[in-house]
């Protein structure tokens, strides 16, 4: 079943058209991979589905319900939806159990005992148990990626959104967050992730969609768009990741 | 007799005033301080509301009393009011007086650090679907406070020293007293010598006072004591 279906998205800051009609469907329990140019739109299409940016025209069906327009409760819909950032976003001057539990316990209005154990859980999950009582600045940057996820898993979120999640990162805690996306997939955990990174990309999914210039241009194997693609974009597109140390 | 002696008795004689202005100086210290704390904080609550007109209100507000000189202020209110019927005693005038003036700067440090602020964190505060309030009060103030503490501190230090200027709308504060002092014996250096010494050792104790709040509300990972900073390191 899909849990979102994104039909003709379009969104324009200003003069310039940054989505020019998307179409684009994320099954429940799936990996979903976007790729695509710096600019592309991949970063606006991920927060238009959690309304932090407000899509011009077009139709998101969550679950099967619209999204879009008013009358909907937009808190609401976003504490159904996880989402990591780049640069992943931890409130500093919180521990990491303070992190993981202020939403549980100011949205969720659980005790601070309930909230403790349940953040406590999820980063066990993901190895921060032992960590739960350091602030963010004493962790290195794959430590507070997986504190992150921690945060939008305790939540128990329908999806999680990663924007960009590696692009912080050396390759061996981009592979480490790797790692962890293959743990949760296995865990039926459904996952939109927008990346630019082919090593990340191929680690966690087999189909990628690849967004260019505000429109779905293909949505294939990565293998297939890697191996000299005809569309001249994502051809140039993966030669240039090549040359990319 | 030795004039140090004479200006030592002259003090102790008149010790029962001079007191009395010292706690009186403390307490409209105490008091602007708090006041233009809290005020100040909703200054800056509304410097950040969606609402423009409101944003645009409290900015005015902001440069008019950081830019309008203090003595002026005072001055209006307790010799200008009266012509209106609005007759303020020099404690009230000095109480509101300065809490303007001072919640204008508070405001303004509160500004400054909200700039230093990541708007990541906001905008994820936001994605888990906070609401604008307890993102104000869960994410922002808190960060933002810790981040003005040294200017937050400076100010109460300067809200002692600007507590002087009280006295020139006959609030009867320790500088008040220490001019009576030099007006009956004339011996004007030692006396204000005296309230330069006073003022000092007080300021040193707000100053060892506020470096010990500095410590202890740090935010992770922004300070670093002086002691851990090695400058041959690369």
């Amino acid at each position: 079943m899909a849990l979102f279906e994104i039909r003709s998205l379009r969104k324009q800051f200003n003069d310039h058209q940054v989505l020019k009609g998307v179409d684009l469907d994320v099954m429940e329990g799936e990996v979903k991979v976007v790729m695509g140019p710096s600019g592309c739109g991949k970063s606006t299409l991920l927060r238009c589905l959690n309304r932090l940016v407000e899509p011009c025209a077009g139709s998101i069906r969550f679950r099967g319900e619209e999204v879009t327009g008013s009358g909907v409760n937009v808190r609401a819909l976003r504490q159904q939806i996880g989402f990591l950032f780049q640069q992943f976003a931890l409130y500093r001057h919180l521990t990491v159990l303070d992190n993981t539990t202020l939403a549980l316990r100011k949205l969720k209005g659980m005790k601070k005992q309930d909230a403790a154990e349940r953040a406590l859980h999820e980063l066990d999950r993901l190895d921060m148990a032992g960590h739960a009582h350091k602030h963010p600045a004493h962790l290195s940057g794959g430590q507070k990626q997986r504190v992150a996820l921690a945060r939008a898993l305790a939540m128990d979120p329908a999806v999680i959104l990663l924007d960009e999640p590696t692009s912080a990162l050396d390759p061996v805690m981009a592979r480490e967050v790797a790692q962890l996306i293959r743990k949760l997939h296995s865990e039926r955990v459904t996952m939109l992730c927008v990346t630019h990174d082919v090593e990340f990309a191929s680690a966690i999914a087999e189909r990628v969609t690849f967004l260019n210039q505000g429109l779905v241009q293909a949505e294939e194997r990565l293998c297939v768009l890697q191996n000299n693609h005809e569309h001249p974009a994502i051809r140039e597109f993966f030669m240039t990741e090549k040359r990319t140390p | 007799m030795n004039l140090w002696t004479a200006f030592g008795r002259d003090l102790i004689e008149q010790s029962p005033l001079i007191l009395g202005g010292l706690r009186d100086s403390l307490l409209l210290t105490a008091i602007i301080s708090l006041t233009g704390f809290f005020l100040g904080l909703v200054v800056f609550y509304l410097r950040h509301c969606p609402v423009a007109l409101i944003r645009m209100i409290t900015r005015g507000y902001i440069s008019f009393f950081v830019g309008m000189p203090l003595i002026v202020l005072l001055f209006l209110m307790y010799y200008g009011l009266p012509q209106w019927g609005v007759r303020l005693t020099p404690f009230t005038v000095a109480v509101i007086g300065f809490t303007f003036n001072v919640a204008a700067y508070n405001a303004a440090y509160l500004t400054t650090a909200y700039q230093a602020l990541d708007a990541s964190e906001l905008e994820a505060a936001r994605a888990a679907g906070f609401r604008p309030f307890p993102i104000f009060r869960f994410i922002t103030l808190p960060q933002v406070l810790r981040l003005s503490v040294p200017a937050l501190t400076n100010q109460v230090i300067r809200n002692l020293k600007d507590s002087s200027v009280a006295f020139l709308i006959q609030f009867n504060d320790f500088f008040s007293r220490v001019q009576e002092l030099a007006a009956t014996n004339f011996m004007f250096f030692r006396s204000y010598l005296f309230a330069a010494i006073v003022y000092l050792l007080l300021v040193m104790i707000l100053v060892l006072i506020a470096r010990q709040v500095e410590r202890r509300v740090m935010l992770p990972g922004v300070y670093t004591p002086p002691e851990n900073l090695n400058p041959t390191a690369n």
